[in-house]
């Protein structure tokens, strides 16, 4: 293989302690001529201050209209060999846990078919194959999936579903969330495979409040482990929390957002009636306290980056539903959500938005849910609202 | 209506609109199940047939479309 | 040799295959966790057996030699079994105490960096940026890169009064959770779009294209079948473009990135939060962008300086105030940071009670 070309503006990002991206460039390109022409028009982007690609088409697997994004080098004649450079998802591991093999298979396929360049993982939680040519795209999903791999989501489909680590190795998780999200990725292969929405749809399940998979905030359904019953106590435990130092008064007792908890130097109480479950005093006293009762997750839709009518954060549709495979309630709400967004939405119109279009009251009726005074901050502060001929009863008291 | 005649009618759908209107999944579905009297299901099963055998593909711009692939 | 039979809509595999045996045994029943070292963590089953994670850093984007050698380690010392992060670090997963030590000793001889546990800096989520995206207005790698090297310390040893999540976007369309976090990057255009009226009849639709401006300053061009902008209305977020390619928003000059701060996504003593606008504009400076270096660190100092033990950024501007941020900051408050997008009243002040 020929030499590297000249980088000298990236080469700075080669200096300083953190591992760096061009190194990793840089590595692949000494022996693939994809990552080599990837590096110099990289170099260019950080010469003129701009990026190179273009992106969409027709690109993809027979039979699939997801999991290939087409991405073309808008420089052809200068990096002839990232003309056609696109991007291949593959469905992640639930919890992304993987084994020396599985990595070691994946980069004998890729090696031989691609850039040699991933990403462990994109934004969404696909394994990200950085770049091949349109060629490549059917023997490199017919090496993926006949050794039990598939393709992720991408345009208006189902996404790929992520989840925390959950109960695999954390002592919160109030539901299985490795088990959900590959339950879910299951389920719903053909409408992660074949786009038929108006637009994406994303799943995101976190075990509870803590939220490490950032469900809330970037998942079109948001599934987030809750519990019913009270916190259990180790009093023996808040003890050795504070002979290692811990404040329990100021640094659990004073920041319980409900104040539903004391602290007289030798006994930690906590009025359960109150506890509106944030998890800080869970998780700053892991030993301690631990949820008991009935668990289950709080569902809540809505929740994208700003475009088109600004970010929003997911809402409370359903307080607590229980978890258990295999997820039937879940899957039919889905179903039914999935009918609306169907039936009103417009392309490109997020499920949040089309819920914020129509107005809450037509989206809880269609897919059959009573209002709850948990799917709001507060109620309207305006004097504003509509009533429906059946609700008007003649001569009536009220 | 047998699904060789209702795979022509998704297609010839595809084509008229062509150049026109760019149509998502879910219109081709809606429109030629309410013209055929038959399930969306029944067109679901028709149109992913079509795309396994490469005589109509999914596109992306801003996106995701049903269109005739370009001629090679 | 036969191509391979390709299968379709089969799923990913089975996550039990990939899970160490210790995390089969004791699945869900997990009693406790410490934090050993920045970059070790123990996980303690109800049945007494133990789980070491070892994290280190990743720049996300991994050729294949980088993976194949963390595929070796992880084969060396964890019976082949590894994990990656929500925020893109490696974790080595040990299930045996006495590969603990010599896991951690080649991890340290091979320069891999271990921490990222507790309340520091984590590893920044990002977008592809100039890497790999069409509507990058910055490249979000090297912005990474040199916010981490400058914060390096906060990674492998130094504590913060609470955890500090870091996200960059190369674009408004934020493929990341920079609208939720601590501090974040994300990049901007500041002029309207060019439209070549050549280009759009054959590539655009344009009732689309009109739907997609969240302002409304679209409007049909019939006499070229395309489309018009009303100047004053577009603010530039480049939704048409994404639609409607020929409505190119680059502008290399006038290009360059906002910063963001307060924002979180765990309900841990406050309810979740958006990032709101702390600087409005700083110009593309590559390859190190010093300018957006400086801002950051600023931010965190004063965050490091002002903030009570468990305070999130947020939560500490909060307690402190917007006025008093702006002021230990030191960051200039002007016309951009007053809301004039579609719900502005919300964010306005409707209190006679602020600081000085």
């Amino acid at each position: 293989m020929s030499e590297l070309p000249k980088t000298p503006l990236l080469d700075e990002l080669e200096k300083g302690p953190w591992p760096s991206f061009v190194t990793e460039i840089k590595k692949a390109a000494k022996k693939n001529l994809m990552a080599k022409d990837e590096l110099a028009q990289l170099e260019k982007s950080y010469t003129d201050k701009r990026g190179y690609w273009k992106h969409g088409g027709i690109v993809g697997v027979r039979g699939y209209g997801a999991g290939v994004i087409g991405r073309y080098s808008s420089l052809p004649d200068q990096f002839p060999n990232v003309a056609n450079f696109h991007t291949v998802r593959i469905n992640s591991i639930a919890g992304f846990f993987y084994t020396s093999d599985a990595i070691k298979m994946m980069c004998d396929i890729w090696d031989k078919y691609g850039s040699g360049l991933t990403n462990f993982h994109g934004s969404t939680g696909d394994i990200i194959l950085l770049g091949t040519n349109t060629e490549n795209l059917e023997p490199l999903f017919a090496e993926f999936s006949s050794r039990g791999w598939d393709l992720g989501g991408s345009g208006s489909a189902m996404r790929t579903p992520s989840c925390c680590v959950g109960p695999a190795r954390c002592e919160w998780s109030n539901i299985d969330t490795l088990d959900i999200t590959y339950s879910i990725t299951q389920e719903f292969q053909d409408e992660l495979h074949r786009p038929a929405f108006p637009y994406k749809f994303k799943f995101k399940t976190a075990g509870c409040a803590v939220d490490c998979i950032a469900s809330i905030a970037r998942a079109d359904c948001s599934i987030i482990g809750t519990w019913k019953g009270n916190i259990a106590i180790d009093q023996d435990a808040v003890k050795w929390y504070e002979k290692n130092g811990m404040n329990i008064q100021e640094e659990i007792v004073n920041r319980c957002p409900t104040k539903c908890m004391s602290y007289d130097g030798k006994t930690l109480k906590i009025n359960d009636e109150d506890c509106s479950r944030c998890m800080h005093c869970i998780a700053k006293m892991t030993k301690a306290l631990k949820p008991t009762g009935e668990r289950g997750a709080t569902i809540l839709i809505g929740s994208k980056a700003p475009f088109v009518i600004g970010a929003t954060l997911s809402w409370v549709i359903i307080p607590f539903m229980k978890m258990e495979p295999p997820y039937t309630e879940l899957k039919e709400f889905t179903r039914k959500v999935w009918e609306y967004w169907d039936e009103y939405g417009k392309n490109r119109e997020r499920i949040g938005e089309l819920i914020i279009r129509r107005g809450m009251r037509d989206f809880l009726e269609y897919v059959g849910i009573q209002p709850d005074p948990r799917m709001v901050k507060e109620p309207r502060r305006d004097p504003f609202y509509f009533w429906k001929e059946e609700e008007l009863v003649p001569n009536s008291k009220l | 209506m047998d699904k060789e005649e209702l795979k022509q009618k998704i297609y010839s759908l595809v084509e008229q609109s062509m150049g026109k209107k760019k149509l998502k999944q879910s219109d081709i579905e809606k429109k030629i199940s309410e013209e055929a009297g038959v399930t969306r299901q029944d067109v679901k099963a028709a149109l992913k047939e079509l795309i396994d055998e490469g005589k109509l593909i999914y596109t992306y711009f801003g996106g995701s479309f049903v269109e005739i692939p370009p001629k090679q | 040799m036969a191509a391979p039979q390709r299968r379709t809509d089969i799923g990913p595999p089975h996550y039990k295959d990939f899970l160490p045996p210790v995390i089969q045994k004791n699945y869900g029943n997990w009693k406790y966790h410490e934090i050993l070292e920045p970059g070790v963590m123990v996980h303690v089953a109800n049945s007494g057996d133990k789980i070491w994670s070892v994290r280190v850093a990743s720049p996300r984007l991994l050729s294949t030699d980088t993976l194949r050698d963390i595929a070796d380690i992880a084969a060396k010392y964890c019976g082949g079994y590894l994990r990656f992060t929500t925020r893109n670090n490696i974790e080595f997963l040990v299930s045996d105490e006495k590969n603990l030590n010599p896991l951690k000793e080649e991890l340290k001889k091979k320069g891999y960096m271990m921490g990222g546990i507790g309340p520091r800096v984590s590893n920044i989520v990002h977008t592809q940026g100039w890497i790999h995206c069409h509507s990058a207005a910055s490249d979000a790698s090297g912005l990474v890169k040199v916010l981490m090297d400058e914060f390096a310390e906060y990674f492998t040893k130094k504590e913060l009064p609470n955890r500090v999540r870091l996200a960059v976007a190369c674009c408004t369309n934020m493929c990341g959770a920079v609208h939720c976090s601590d501090i974040a990057i994300v990049a901007v255009h500041r002029k309207i779009p060019q439209i070549d009226h050549e280009k759009v009849p054959n590539m655009c639709e344009i009732p689309s294209t009109i739907a997609a401006c969240p302002t409304g300053a679209i409007s049909p061009d019939p006499a070229k079948k395309s489309v018009k902008i009303k100047e004053d209305k577009c603010m530039y977020c480049g939704n048409c473009f994404t639609v409607c390619p020929p409505m190119e928003i680059h502008d290399p000059e006038y290009d360059g990135v906002a910063i963001v701060a307060g924002g979180k996504v765990g309900n841990l003593r406050t309810p979740p939060k958006f990032s709101k606008l702390v600087v409005p504009f700083i110009k593309n400076n590559p390859p190190r962008w010093p300018e957006v270096v400086d801002a950051v660190k600023k931010i965190l100092n004063a965050y490091e300086k002002g903030a009570m033990k468990h305070e999130r950024v947020g939560e500490w501007i909060e307690r402190i105030g917007w006025e008093k941020f702006f002021k230990v900051t030191g960051l200039p408050f002007t016309h951009q940071h007053i809301d004039d997008f579609l719900i502005a009243r919300e964010t306005f002040r409707t209190s006679a009670a602020f600081k000085w």
